[in-house]
């Protein structure tokens, strides 16, 4: 049982970084700031920026 | 005790791979259950993974947990962050699976399924995972350098300019093909094309669902968005009914071409947030999402592989793309058994984000296997099709006659009975006017992934997972199409840059509009000429996006083998060497051929040749097409050639000690990071 959580809270874990969830996390601890919409789109447009000037995988 | 244990469960691992492919490759005149293929597959990934992974990252990178990665040292809570390996593993795989490694096996299908099955399980193990896996690594010593930058680094100039331009003309190739792939998916279909015109108000839904009503939350929006997808899926079925809306979205070949070249020309220029990462985020979803559905499929439902080990296009007369066997199944499938591709995600994100050395072999070489057996589920969708129906569903019109009477009729002469009624009777329980001449690879896929998925739940539900499967394919290979553009548009304008200032400027938005323009305009007239083409476009477009990946793949190994040299590791040479020797043997036969045979369905100048006698506009076009085709294969090469030269001399120099032997990697720090390096 303990293993299934544990490869639940993984799969859970990748959703989040595939979604950026945990790099936005990341963002607020490392600066020291709160969540807030204005907060959330500037790290989304530093992060899109440098995502969208790399090539996609074909 | 316990070592006695490991080495009798890797003695069964070898029984049951040997067993497997035994079955696999021997068998003749007889159905085969796909189970064979699927342990042949994980059995021999696993023995490769375990042993050659292991030898490659203990003998010849000598990995150092003890050495902080540029993840730890560069730390900045965005790109630098020491991950979890699992979870890096998952976004590295989700970042190298795109539509190749589906749509390559599909169309290699045509040889039998035995060539391309036995290519993705050698080519993966001894090819694309140590490919990924030395360029993860050195990109990782380098600082999260990327493939341009350590090829200019570590060979020279000349290698760094040679690749930069490489990447640009194969992004070209790359953005026609995969449009093409989509064209003939959505051509004459009102349900699909439906769908997938549903899914862009969705992504701006999407869009400004997480930038301004509830922002941050993008799995919560995700979820929003695939149901309204699915919902999408449905619509498109009530519109294909509808008298009034179905001729609204039945679209031919050259409105769809328009429309893609529009949608990549807009979604390169827009905001990002509101176009292209929604969609990202979407299609990453869906693609592991379906992947997953699609192992779950074959292992429940254990389907029969219908087409034979080989077929008699094995001698180059195939209908979907001419050539034999050597080389073009080894062009054909790139992704799923190596792909140049790779090497730019191996030196992109994923070596910043790496916490411990170790983590390297699952990330890199691991991934890349992962990818194979992605290619060998998508080898057996296309198996588990009768191969008349493979044949009539992926055969263009101008080799098998432009009617279904004449198409059934050249494809049973072939020995693949097949009829019109039977056929008639399949588009209809999945919703289509038609299947004949659907050339491309992803109807037959989604035929394939239907079939498999409507085991479980029955024929009435084949409708809704073909349309499913087109969507998932349509999804993210235009998410390839939009990212690609803007970083096509983005390499133009470094290159630009050096001209004339302001045009290297990206937020300069008449330079954006232009390099767009220009970029768009490249694929989109590969695009437009692939849809024109009497013969379906994908035989000529696929082999020369293969040739194109491959020789990337070489020009990464080239990198990847002075790397090793550097390294004193002079006595590992064949670890990259034989890869990269046989790419080269491959890809340059596979242009040589498509340059110079003097088959009109297999070279370019000799199709030209053979329509010089017609005197029509529309072969005076197919002319100039033709030699076009063999002018963009002959560029391939010169640079393919140029920068093999160039790593030869820089090779044969520090062998002979006459050549300073200056390694880049950043200096030894040592980690000050917990045992799981997170």
């Amino acid at each position: 049982m303990s293993r299934l959580k544990k490869l639940g809270a993984l799969l859970v874990a990748l959703l989040r970084e595939l979604a950026d969830e945990s790099a936005y996390r990341r963002h607020l601890a490392a600066r020291g700031r709160a969540h807030s919409a204005a907060e959330w789109r500037r790290f989304n447009d530093e992060r899109l920026r440098a995502r969208y000037t790399q090539a996609k995988c074909c | 005790m316990k070592r006695t244990i490991g080495w009798l469960l890797w003695a069964a691992v070898s029984a049951v791979a040997a067993v497997a492919l035994g079955a696999v490759a021997l068998r003749r005149g007889e159905a085969i259950d796909s189970m064979w293929v699927v342990l042949a597959g994980a059995c021999t990934f696993a023995l490769g993974f375990r042993f050659y992974g292991k030898f490659i990252a203990a003998r010849v990178m000598a990995l150092d947990d003890t050495r902080a990665t540029p993840a730890e040292r560069l730390r900045n809570g965005l790109d630098f962050e020491p991950t979890n390996k699992w979870i890096l593993f998952g976004q590295h795989f989700a970042a190298i699976a795109g539509p190749g490694p589906l749509v390559g096996p599909v169309l290699a299908a045509q040889f039998g399924y035995l060539p391309g099955t036995l290519w993705i399980i050698a080519g993966a193990v001894l090819g694309g995972a140590v490919q990924d896996f030395t360029i993860l690594f050195a990109s990782m010593r380098r600082d999260g350098k990327s493939l341009g930058e350590m090829a200019h680094e570590e060979i020279g100039r000349l290698g760094g300019f040679t690749a930069l331009v490489t990447v640009l003309l194969i992004l070209i190739i790359l953005q026609a093909t995969v449009a093409l792939v989509v064209v003939n998916a959505l051509k004459g279909s009102p349900w699909g094309t439906f769908t997938i015109a549903a899914t862009m108000p969705i992504a701006v839904f999407m869009g400004l669902y997480m930038r301004y009503l509830r922002p941050g939350k993008v799995l919560e929006c995700s979820l929003i968005g695939f149901a309204l997808v699915v919902a999408a899926i449905f619509g498109g079925q009530a519109v294909s009914q509808s008298a009034a809306l179905a001729p609204v979205f039945t679209l031919t070949g050259t409105g769809l071409a328009v429309a893609i070249i529009v949608y990549g020309f807009v979604g390169s220029t827009l905001p990002v947030w509101l176009l292209l990462a929604p969609r990202g985020y979407l299609s990453t979803f869906v693609k592991l999402g379906v992947i997953f559905l699609l192992a779950a499929g074959i292992l429940a439902v254990r389907p029969q592989l219908q087409l034979p080990a080989f077929t008699r296009f094995t001698d180059g007369t195939g209908p979907i793309f001419g050539g034999k066997v050597f080389p073009f199944c080894f062009i054909t499938i790139a992704c799923g058994a190596i792909s140049g591709f790779h090497s730019l995600i191996s030196s992109g994100t994923t070596p910043k984000m790496i916490a411990r050395e170790s983590h390297a072999l699952p990330i890199g070489y691991g991934s890349m296997l992962l990818e194979g057996f992605v290619a060998l589920m998508a080898m057996i969708a296309a198996s588990v099709m009768q191969p008349g129906v493979y044949f009539a569903v992926n055969s263009p019109a101008g080799v098998v006659g432009a009617t279904p009477a004449a198409a059934v009729a050249t494809i049973s002469s072939w020995g693949f009975p097949v009829t019109a009624a039977g056929m008639e009777s399949l588009a209809r329980a999945v919703g289509e006017r038609t299947l004949f001449f659907r050339t491309g690879g992803a109807p037959s896929l989604a035929l394939g992934m239907a079939h498999i998925f409507a085991g479980a739940g029955g024929r009435a539900v084949l409708g809704f997972w073909y349309h499913f499967a087109i969507m998932f394919e349509a999804l993210f290979i235009l998410t390839l199409i939009d990212a690609g553009t803007r970083v096509g548009r983005f390499m133009l304008q470094d290159m630009l840059g050096h001209v004339a200032k302001p045009l290297g400027r990206t937020s300069w938005m008449p330079g954006a509009i232009g390099t767009s323009a220009a970029i768009v305009a490249a694929w989109g007239y590969f695009l437009y000429q692939g849809v024109r083409d009497p013969l379906g476009g994908i035989n000529t477009l696929w082999p020369l996006f293969g040739i194109s990946n491959q020789l990337l793949a070489a020009v990464a190994l080239c990198v990847a083998t002075t790397v090793l040299i550097k390294m004193h590791r002079a006595r590992y040479l064949w670890i990259t060497g034989i890869p990269l020797a046989w790419l080269v043997v491959v890809t340059f036969a596979a242009g040589w051929q498509k340059i110079f045979s003097p088959l009109p369905h297999v070279g370019f100048l000799a199709h030209a040749a053979a329509l010089q006698a017609a005197q029509s506009a529309e072969a005076g076009r197919l002319i100039f097409n033709d030699r076009l085709d063999a002018v963009v294969c002959g560029v391939f090469l010169v640079l393919v050639a140029t920068i093999l030269l160039d790593s030869v001399r820089v090779w044969a120099g520090i062998l002979r000690g006459t050549r300073p032997t200056r390694l880049n990697e950043a200096p030894y720090v040592r980690t000050e990071l917990g045992p799981e390096g997170v």
